[in-house]
């Protein structure tokens, strides 16, 4: 296993740096230039060059090119031209927010989505399953940006002074400062300890706080059911069709054909190889929602990844395009080694290694 | 801790004769620039050897600690509206050594003697500050202010329907009937300043932009209330003069044109043009600005406007770099443009665009308006200024150069309960001065600051939050643009030809974290600013923006790349 997490790690580096390559150069392509978007008015002749010699904009592009892959293996993704800060600390303070809303809204994804897919893959044709598949189609229909502002309308803005309100935005209360959870303990500060704390809901409880935790979660809510409608109508018709392909198979006729109840069927043979396909797709799931989830962050105006990668696009932020991407990437490659592990546990027949 | 003393400060001072330099430096070392005690040690830089050079463009010759609360700036040239520069908040002042601390950038640490203290930035999430107890003058009634931000109008409005914050700045043109419509909420309208008109280059031949009665048809063809009515966001205004209703010097019922086509093709007929005329390229640059939000549109209805009375135009859209150069060196003839307030006086709108020292953008000018505003320029008697100014107007009507079409509006909205919420036509709002029956009082903006150390930053966003932290020598009234004391006790003295003006420090005012104001921290929050060679002069990007605008230009302007 070991063997196979190395090898699986130590091939993705090329994927890595061609990826690497490849946001750099479509960085550089894209029409406009950093000075003008970063300085706007006060972007003249002058303050370009000083601007450029700066972040090292007048160097040959492949020079560029060279000092940046160096850079980045020595753990500098370099500076935002925008916002003056080292792309490291932006993806430490802002890769927590899109990390914890797509986890829950995974999680929301598949808590809903295969029980559902399981209800209708069990009841086949009956009306379960066609309001669970027309249910499932329209959820991945609707734009998330439509279903965010409805959430929004209805929840924070009608339902407000009632106790199913729940707030308009994906931040905690203004004004609410928690403490990092290693100040607390008296821990030194550092990058990882950091990015922990970032994550609303751990440091909360790390911190022992249930008033930030609720905050936190209340918060979470809305967001992350705008978030999670797609992968969930995607799990819920995955595992609706693998569920009745397997339950074609011979083994579950078998099954049945001892006599046991279909709920021990469905439950104790059938769902388990069902679940395969399942999994891939919420690996992928996973992936799309961290770096796809602009929209629900515009909407619940959290910073997150997508946004920063959105204003970095617009605003010619060069060094945070790169290390954004090159985070999500390197996230997508984890992700997909997670997947195959838990495929090898779940399929006998995968053998890894 | 102190940094030990530093030989470029005496080699500044050296150069400048000052005499207390030296000894300033000793203080600098020992007693720290300020404090209550006896051994305050002043600092000054007399630069006035530079006004004049070719080098240097700027109009600040001097400036003096006179004692441990008097200051005193010198000019190269005089001038009236020193004191509404001053009040700027570019020109905030800080603790002299925590500019040394932080090598003159103390972008997220800012230090000042404001209402409100900088408690937390979480870069991308909120800035909380809270009340400063030790506030020379009222304390503020709320003890804790939060700023937030988005983009989306839309976030904001819902953000304020569901009482997460409470006020939000730039109401989206859309949502005015929404707030009104909501008696848990209030709008509030923001003063425009600024202003929309369509210029001409008066010495332009051919098409004949130089003839006056021509232009003055023009004045007429032009139904400025359709435009306002059709292109404008409510709390727009129809613009009767140069300058906008919230900059002193405005004369109520001004006279201006009106829309009378008939009289237009009259005008058009005494000069000669009864068949009509071809007045060549409308040009303007498709960029949204407050005094323009619809520039496309309202080029296309002045063009359809000006060919009902037989004036005919094309549209000549240009790129808003070419635009802005092509205006600067004269060579747009019919053209949108508009302006909006860098500080609120006079001189800002008048001065810059038809004094004797204005770009060619409308042509030589004329004498007699150029006589007018110098005059106006050369006092600091109110009613004086303003009959002038009134004179202005009638002048810039006869001649014709620029017809102001429009002032854009804007407007904030509050939570209902939130006394004293306010609009300032700077973006200014003044945050101590509201109280709710909460402990916090939350503000959402449209962005997050670039920076809290406003002497270089250009942004509404992040001036306002500075405004709350950090204080200038003279402020601009609560709502409105009056200047008023701050940190000075009182309006300052000029002398007779307004180039030297004196500011008496308040006594007893502490910056937040415990030291004493002083006339050196005044000096020196200048100094960085304005002297680019001093190793001070970093802030952000370097530009100071502001200070090069306000105050004319840099000492030692840098030829090579600004060093940190």
């Amino acid at each position: 296993m070991l063997r196979f997490i190395v090898r699986r790690l130590l091939s993705s580096i090329p994927v890595l740096f061609g990826i690497l390559v490849v946001t750099f150069v479509i960085a550089r392509v894209i029409p406009g230039d950093p000075c003008q978007a970063a300085l706007q008015e006060r972007a003249n002749p002058t303050a370009c060059a000083q601007f450029n010699e700066r972040y090292g904009f007048d160097d040959p592009i492949l020079v560029q090119l060279g000092t940046y892959v160096g850079d980045v293996f020595t753990g500098d993704l370099g500076e935002s031209v925008r916002l003056r800060r080292p792309v490291t600390d932006l993806l430490t303070e802002r890769l927590p927010v899109t990390l914890q809303l797509s986890a829950a809204a995974l999680l929301i994804a598949v808590v809903v989505g295969v029980p559902l897919g399981v209800l209708a893959g069990s009841r086949r044709n009956s009306k379960t399953d066609v309001a669970t598949i027309v249910g499932a189609n329209v959820g991945v229909s609707i734009p998330v940006f439509v279903l965010g502002l409805i959430l929004q309308y209805v929840f924070a803005r009608e339902l407000n002074d009632t106790p199913l309100g729940l707030p308009a935005s994906g931040q905690l209360t203004a004004g609410t400062i928690p403490e990092p959870f290693y100040e607390a303990w008296g821990l030194r500060e550092n990058t990882v300890l950091e990015f922990l704390a970032n994550i609303d809901l751990l440091n909360a409880v790390l911190i022992w706080r249930w008033d930030i935790f609720v905050d936190a979660l209340q918060h979470l809510i809305l967001p992350a059911v705008a978030l999670a409608t797609i992968p969930m109508a995607v799990i819920a018709r995955m595992t609706r069709s693998s569920l009745l392909d397997v339950l074609g198979l011979d083994y579950v006729r078998t099954a049945r054909a001892k006599g046991l109840r279909e709920r021990v069927v469905i439950v104790r043979h059938a769902l388990r190889n069902s679940l395969l396909p399942v999994v891939t797709v919420m690996g992928l799931s996973l992936g799309t929602l961290i770096g796809g989830a602009i929209l629900t962050e515009t909407i619940f105006n959290l910073t997150g990844v997508g946004k920063t990668l959105f204003d970095a696009i617009t605003g010619r932020d060069y060094f945070v395009v790169q290390g954004f991407t090159l985070a999500v990437a390197v996230a997508f490659v984890l992700i997909n080694l997670v997947t195959d592990i838990v495929y090898a546990y779940l399929d006998p027949e995968v053998r890894v290694g | 801790m102190r940094r030990p003393q530093r030989a470029w400060l005496a080699a500044v001072v050296a150069a400048s004769l000052v005499a207390a330099a030296c000894s300033g430096d000793d203080d600098d070392s020992g007693g720290g620039g300020g404090g209550a005690g006896g051994d305050f040690e002043p600092l000054a830089y007399d630069e006035s050897a530079a006004c004049g050079t070719e080098e240097y463009t700027g109009n600040l010759a001097a400036i003096e600690a006179v004692d441990e609360l008097t200051v005193r700036f010198t000019l190269c040239e005089p001038d009236v509206a020193f004191p509404s520069k001053v009040a700027f908040s570019a020109l905030g002042i800080h603790p002299s050594e925590h500019l040394d601390e932080t090598d003159g950038s103390p972008i997220d640490n800012p230090i000042g003697t404001g209402p409100y203290r900088l408690e937390a930035w979480e870069q991308g999430n909120q800035i909380v500050l809270t009340r400063n107890e030790d506030y020379w003058g009222e304390p503020a009634a709320v003890p804790t202010l939060v700023f937030r931000w988005s983009q989306e109008p839309a976030q904001r409005l819902v953000e304020l329907e569901s009482g997460s914050v409470d006020g939000i700045d730039n109401v989206g043109s859309e949502d005015f009937e929404a707030v009104e419509s909501n008696s848990d909420l209030q709008l509030i309208e923001r003063e425009p300043l600024n202003v929309f008109y369509l210029g001409f280059n008066v010495d332009v031949e051919d098409p004949p932009l130089n003839d006056e009665t021509l232009r003055q048809a023009v004045g007429y063809a032009i139904d400025r209330e359709r435009i306002v009515e059709n292109f404008y966001p409510e709390g727009s205004q129809v613009a009767d003069q140069f300058l906008p209703p919230g900059i002193p010097g405005y004369e109520e019922g001004a006279e201006s044109y009106t829309y009378d086509p008939d009289r237009a093709r009259q005008l058009l007929a005494e000069a000669g043009y009864e068949d009509g005329v071809d007045l060549g390229p409308l040009s303007y640059r498709n960029e949204s600005r407050p005094y323009l939000p619809q520039p496309a549109q309202v080029a296309s209805d002045i063009r359809d406007q000006l060919a009902q009375v037989g004036i005919r135009v094309q549209l000549d859209e240009q790129e808003s770099g070419a635009f802005i150069d092509n205006s600067n060196t004269g060579n747009l003839g019919l053209h949108l443009l508009g302006w909006n307030a860098d500080f609120p006086d006079p001189t800002n709108f008048w001065d810059f665009h038809f004094g004797p020292g204005a770009t060619p953008q409308f042509g030589t000018g004329f004498e007699d308006l150029h006589e007018v505003l110098a005059e106006a320029a050369s006092t600091t008697d109110e009613e004086t200024r303003n009959e002038l100014y009134a004179q202005a107007n009638d002048l810039l009507m006869e001649h014709a150069q620029a017809l102001p079409i429009a002032y854009g509006g804007s407007a904030v909205a509050f939570r209902a309960d939130v006394e004293g919420a306010h609009a300032s036509p700077l973006s200014n709002e003044r945050f101590a001065s509201m109280s709710v029956e909460r402990d916090q009082i939350v503000f959402m903006q449209s962005g997050e600051p670039s920076g809290l150390y406003c002497a270089d930053e250009t942004d509404g966003e992040a001036l306002r939050v500075c405004e709350q932290i950090n204080e200038s020598l003279l402020a601009y009234e609560v709502g409105g643009v009056e200047v008023e004391p701050a940190l000075a006790a009182e309006l300052p003295e000029p002398n007779e030809d307004l180039t030297e003006w004196t500011f008496r420090l308040r006594e007893g005012v502490t910056f937040h974290d415990g030291t004493p104001l002083d006339a050196n921290d005044v000096v020196e929050s200048y100094r960085v600013q304005w002297d680019a060679a001093d190793p001070r002069h970093t802030g952000r990007d370097g530009t100071f923006t502001y200070f090069e605008a306000l105050m004319g230009g840099f000492l030692n302007p840098p030829a090579e790349p600004v060093g940190g």
